[in-house]
């Protein structure tokens, strides 16, 4: 990684980074692991400079990041408008990983505030892919969790990303009816294409009889 | 045999078969084999142009119902259920979902008899006999009466009374999804190894949706809900997602039911507002009172609509025909 590029995530991070270079700035966060890795870093170290550890600073990099890809019409188009299934996990695929370093980002803070560990041991983890915090990771029969955190989700623009529906729908199944119950939990487990997102057509597919 | 004596066995022959015979007749029979079998097997699903297959292993054991769903596509993903614990493993995700009711739910409840109010909103029809891959079956309709539910068409096993498949349809008729069965085995002996899920269950993370507290005036209300829909649950959840318990409402019309999830927005994250769907449920996202409103449910989408729209803040004084209208539903 270049030291313009570490110049760049560091702009990025204090949202002085201009549009074009932000656009291309995401481009390479969908192909790099590296690159990945350190503005998980920097919005820790971030964080940690300034003392406070505090969750909203990291959300506000979330927001940063969502805010970018909100500003890309092109890839927010072919999300919304390319028929082709390839294409259309290509999308998602590339907001997901935005969207997780973003959401990285909010969970290695939480970390700090949660954990006692030194900073050094929480930096060490940044370089890793988004992880729960410490208050999610719980074995069956610990007690409830007091803070989430969405899963890798294929956000889709103006639509219910489908990680966030299937967190409804497991809350929902113990009331759906006896007589479907058994398709809410299949549709739960169907393969991630098996969720369909609509834009606000109400069209639904039949099945003739 | 006297005349009149005659007279009476004959109507009651004939009316023996069409007694037992009727719609509401097999769906008891059926419902009473979904509560006392244990099988295994396999099914198919088919919605929205896709075809997947899942194996199911169900199990009724002193009262305790243990189930286990895979989805057979490649993808390992399975969902386990403990009487009312659910636990939906995505390994695809690295996740495990945790879901424990404690009796809130219906999930050990029994289908509805479909009498009384309940035939004000569907129709029960015995259709007829027709074969299946594993036999005759009794082929019995539930029909809604009007476009806020969903249908059933129901191919029960004359044998063991089982539903060998079925179709969900609109109130036009048009099937929104199919569930048939290819393989279906009978086994009173089903080891609890069975249920153990098929994947390193140390490497997923795990994250726990529960409901926290009962919640007896709830701080939102639908004022308008489509008819035969009442609130039946109201507490706080913890869902997946969002950084605060969430407000979760559950309207039923008695068979199908919406669930209506309101959070104060996240910092930093744009509302959603728009329609989805997950196999046989709809799902809504909107914005009312500056809060994010999610349905979803086993209903057509314009239910969802029509709920999400009355939705209020309970403090929020309704205008008095509404509250008559919502206290008399």
């Amino acid at each position: 990684m270049t030291d313009r590029i570490k110049e760049q995530l560091s702009t990025f991070l204090d949202g002085e980074l201009p549009e074009p270079e932000t656009a291309l700035l995401l481009k390479r966060l969908e192909r790099d692991d590296e690159l990945r890795g350190a503005l998980s870093r920097y919005s820790l170290i971030g964080a940690v400079l300034r003392g406070d550890g505090d969750v909203p600073a990291a959300r506000q990099v979330a927001a940063r990041v969502s805010a970018a890809i909100a500003r890309e019409p092109v890839r927010v188009a072919s999300l919304l408008r390319v028929p082709g299934r390839e294409a259309l996990m290509r999308s998602v695929a590339g907001l997901a990983v935005a969207a997780g370093v973003a959401f990285g980002a909010v969970m290695l803070v939480q970390q700090v505030e949660t954990q006692s560990t030194g900073t050094e041991a929480v930096i060490a983890q940044a370089a890793e892919p988004p992880i729960v915090p410490v208050s999610d990771v719980a074995e069956p029969d610990q007690a409830p969790a007091s803070s989430y955190v969405t899963p890798p989700a294929a956000d889709a623009p103006g639509g219910l990303p489908q990680a966030e529906l299937a967190n409804y729908l497991v809350a929902h199944y113990g009331f759906a009816s006896p007589l479907v119950r058994r398709s809410v939990g299949a549709g739960l487990i169907s393969a991630p294409t098996g969720t369909t997102l609509a834009e606000e057509t109400g069209e639904e597919t039949r099945i003739s009889q | 045999m006297t005349r009149r004596g005659g007279i009476a066995l004959a109507l009651w022959l004939a009316a023996a078969p069409a007694v037992a015979d009727s719609g509401e007749e097999w769906l008891k029979r059926m419902g009473d084999a979904l509560s006392n079998a244990s099988y295994v097997g396999e099914f198919i699903t088919e919605s929205t142009g896709r075809t997947e297959r899942f194996s199911i292993i169900h199990r009724v054991r002193d009262g305790v119902v243990s189930e286990r769903l895979v989805s057979l596509s490649g993808n390992g993903r399975e969902l386990v259920r403990e009487n009312d614990e659910v636990v939906v493993y995505l390994p695809d995700q690295k996740l495990a979902i945790i879901e424990r009711r404690s009796g809130r739910s219906d999930l050990l409840g029994a289908l509805p008899q479909f009498k009384g109010e309940m035939s004000s909103w569907y129709k029960v029809d015995y259709v007829g006999r027709e074969a299946s891959i594993f036999g005759p079956t009794a082929v019995v309709a539930v029909r809604p009466l009007d476009g806020y539910r969903f249908g059933y068409r129901l191919w029960i096993d004359l044998d063991s009374h089982m539903p060998v498949r079925s179709d969900l349809s609109d109130a036009a008729g048009s099937v929104v999804e199919r569930l048939q069965f290819t393989k279906l085995e009978f086994d009173r002996h089903i080891p609890d190894s069975a249920f153990e899920p098929a994947l390193d269950r140390g490497k997923l993370r795990w994250v726990r949706q529960s409901p926290q507290a009962e919640d007896a005036t709830p701080a939102w209300r639908a004022a308008k809900v489509p008819p035969g829909f009442r609130l039946s649950m109201s507490g706080m959840q913890a869902v997946a997602g969002t950084s605060e318990p969430v407000s979760h409402l559950v309207y039923s019309d008695g068979l199908a039911s919406v669930s209506v999830f309101i959070h104060a927005p996240t910092p930093g994250k744009a509302p959603i507002q728009g329609s989805g769907r997950s196999g046989v449920a709809s799902a809504f996202s909107t914005v009312v009172d500056g809060h994010q409103v999610t349905l979803v449910g086993e209903v057509p989408p314009r239910t969802l609509k029509v709920i999400a729209k009355g939705l209020r803040p309970a403090f929020a004084a309704p205008p008095a025909s509404t509250a008559a209208r919502d206290r008399d539903n």
